[in-house]
């Protein structure tokens, strides 16, 4: 494949990407639902993971992240490190995701509460602080 | 090196402590054992880290690291305890302590306390590992740790309209926050080729190879710019700095009143700290030139922000008619001071920032719980309608008072020394607009104060209350704090020999922050 080709396909999922961000943003800020905000915030996570995951990417053929040979030269680390997918970047995604699976359970309770006392999820109505 | 076992031990000790509580609820009802659990774990936490403190400033004289499962970093996570580290743990344990005590009073005839002790020691764990985790990765976790257990206690009263209400707007645009802050950590990633803490920091300022992560593997001057404007704003929003103040004057009061405490006192002081942490020991003025330029940009900026969060906040206290609020937002004012003092640049801008988060969190800790006791007695949070039920209880004013002076700056407290010290970084570095402002937010806040103790004491009662007797189990804690503020403020010229000049002078040489990593990589064969 021609890195032309690769460039564009970068910079095309980076733009992407930049702009899921950009709606999901708008989305929790603007929207007054709150389980469309909610929904939001899901996407606007999901987009950070993916952003984390394209760091690491690399293009097919790559072989998995496994040094097969036990006392490797520097030649074999530099064409595994030159050929695998980066697996940092999914482990960070693996602990973002249980941690963000965490953080919405708990939004979503408080989303539920709401309704049960304001009758309503609409968050203009909620406004009883001032200031 | 590996004898420094307790500076790893200390966080993963205190996270098992606090969600190994659930299960204890399966057998046991009572609330004194969970008062007792609590109590122990809060105190072991408070040995450990003045034990580390020890370590850092009286054994080793430098940062110690602790490699987590003999991975040597950048490969396996590090905690690294430097002074500024040791100085927040020290801090963060102790007013704890005291919290958890208070908490034992407050909690008499509310249900739920096991979970609220659960999120309480969940909270302490995350403040804890945030200090002391030299793990940029790792720094995310224990802001989650710590963020999820601080919307866990704001939603405490969950039957309560403002309650959930603050708990709603607080843990949405939090999750937002510390999302941005992973994003921020990805740009990290995707130039340096490492998350380790120190790694960065010697590759920010033009280090060569550091073992392991050979190289850097893109432009890391790009990615630095992003990566600190959009952790910036994760931290600012966790220290409540304006603009990104707007929730902490609605979660603060909703909370219990310890968990005010806590809040207020301790859980901005986090925020600050991870400031710091990326202003001077990630990336510093003496990086390379032109992440350089983007980290005095970004002090200037903190500047502006801090001195308007002072002012507004200062403003805005004045006409809040509810005591929780009030206190609440004399937090913004702090924090507004405490940024300002901390972007200056200057080592006396560092001795004096860092006092004054001390001397706040203390002096918030004892507001808050002092208040909380009058708000029980007289049953409002309206400051007009407590009118004088201080009278009754002479000794909860006392402190009150006392906690109250020493926030406004009365020598000899405590309060009136870093006060002291914060105009004096400000007219050192030429900045004499910003001892302007501090002299205008602290007057402002003179008059919410005044305000806040005409009706909590001043005021003649209109209801007669009869005899009303103090409890020990409230007093002791708040004599304790107490005590804190007059001795850190008559021992203010020791207090910055000691502790204030080793942290920053040790904060300014990152260096040093770097090589204990280092020593740890070449021990394990890197």
């Amino acid at each position: 494949m021609s890195t032309e080709l690769d460039i564009f396909l970068a910079n095309l999922s980076l733009i992407s990407l930049i702009a899921i961000i950009g709606v999901s943003l708008y989305g929790i800020l603007a929207r007054p639902n709150i389980v469309k905000k909610i929904i939001a915030l899901t996407i606007f996570t999901d987009a950070a993971n993916l952003l984390a995951i394209l760091v690491g990417f690399r293009r097919p053929p790559s072989i998995p992240p496994v040094l097969l040979n036990l006392e490797p030269r520097a030649t074999d680390i530099a064409e595994f490190s030159a050929s695998a997918v980066d697996p940092l970047p999914q482990a960070l995604v693996l602990t973002a995701v249980v941690i963000g699976m965490a953080v919405n359970m708990l939004i979503i309770f408080i989303a539920l509460q709401v309704y049960r006392l304001y009758g309503t999820l609409d968050a203009r109505k909620i406004r009883r602080l001032r200031g | 090196m590996f004898d420094y076992i307790t500076i790893g031990l200390t966080p993963p000790l205190m996270i098992a402590m606090a969600f190994t509580l659930p299960i204890f609820t399966l057998a046991i009802k009572r609330k004194a054992f969970y008062d007792i659990y609590a109590l122990t774990a809060t105190t072991i936490a408070l040995m450990l880290t003045a034990y580390n403190y020890y370590l850092v400033f009286y054994v080793a004289k430098r940062p110690i690291a602790y490699p987590f499962g003999g991975w040597p970093p950048p490969i396996g996570i590090v905690y690294e305890v430097d002074a500024l580290s040791a100085y927040f743990g020290v801090f963060i344990a102790a007013v704890m302590l005291m919290i958890s005590l208070y908490s034992v009073w407050y909690l008499r005839g509310v249900s739920g306390y096991e979970w609220y002790y659960t999120m309480l020691l969940g909270l302490e764990a995350g403040m804890i590992g945030c200090v002391y985790t030299g793990d940029a990765f790792n720094l995310f976790v224990m802001l989650e740790v710590l963020s999820v257990a601080a919307y866990g206690l704001v939603i405490f009263y969950r039957m309560s309209h403002e309650a959930i209400e603050a708990g709603i707007k607080y843990s949405l645009i939090g999750a937002v926050a510390t999302t941005i802050y992973f994003i921020a950590l990805v740009f990290i990633y995707g130039s340096f080729g490492t998350l380790n803490m120190a790694d960065i920091a010697y590759k920010s300022r033009g280090g060569g190879e550091f073992p392991f992560s050979y190289m850097v593997v893109g432009n890391i001057h790009l990615a630095s710019a992003i990566a600190l404007a959009l952790s910036m704003w994760a931290f600012t929003f966790k220290a409540a700095v304006v603009p990104n103040h707007f929730w902490l004057p609605d979660a603060h009061p909703a909370a219990p009143t310890p968990v005010s405490a806590a809040l207020s006192g301790l859980v901005v002081k986090v925020g600050i700290y991870a400031i710091i942490r990326f202003l001077y020991t990630i990336y510093g003025l003496d990086s390379l030139h032109t992440i350089a330029n983007v980290v005095s940009i970004v002090m200037k900026l903190l500047i502006i922000l801090g001195a308007l969060s002072a002012l507004i906040a200062s403003a805005l206290m004045v006409v809040q008619n509810d005591i929780k609020r009030l206190i609440a937002y004399s937090t913004i004012m702090h924090v507004g001071l405490i940024v300002i003092s901390m972007s200056i640049g200057t080592k006396l801008g560092i001795e004096a920032a860092l006092y004054h988060t001390v001397n706040h969190g203390i002096g918030k800790a004892l507001l808050f719980m002092s208040a909380g006791v009058l708000i029980r007695v007289a049953g409002s949070r309206n400051i007009d309608e407590m009118s004088g039920v201080g009278r009754y209880m002479p000794l909860t004013s006392f402190t009150l008072t006392l906690a109250v002076l020493s926030l406004e700056g009365l020598p000899p407290l405590a309060g009136f020394f870093s006060k002291l010290l914060l105009y004096e970084a400000f007219i050192d570095s030429g900045l004499a607009i910003m001892a302007v402002v501090l002299v205008v937010s602290s007057t402002f806040a003179l008059l919410a104060y005044i305000k806040l103790l005409y009706g909590a004491y001043f005021k003649l009662p209109t209801k007669e209350l009869g005899r009303v007797r103090e409890s020990w189990t409230y007093l002791m804690p708040l004599a304790v704090l107490a005590a804190l503020l007059v001795v850190l403020g008559v021992c203010a010229p020791i207090f910055v020999d000691e502790v204030l000049t080793p942290t920053s002078s040790e904060l300014l040489n990152p260096l040093k922050y770097v090589s204990a990593v280092n020593e740890v990589v070449k021990a394990l064969g890197g």
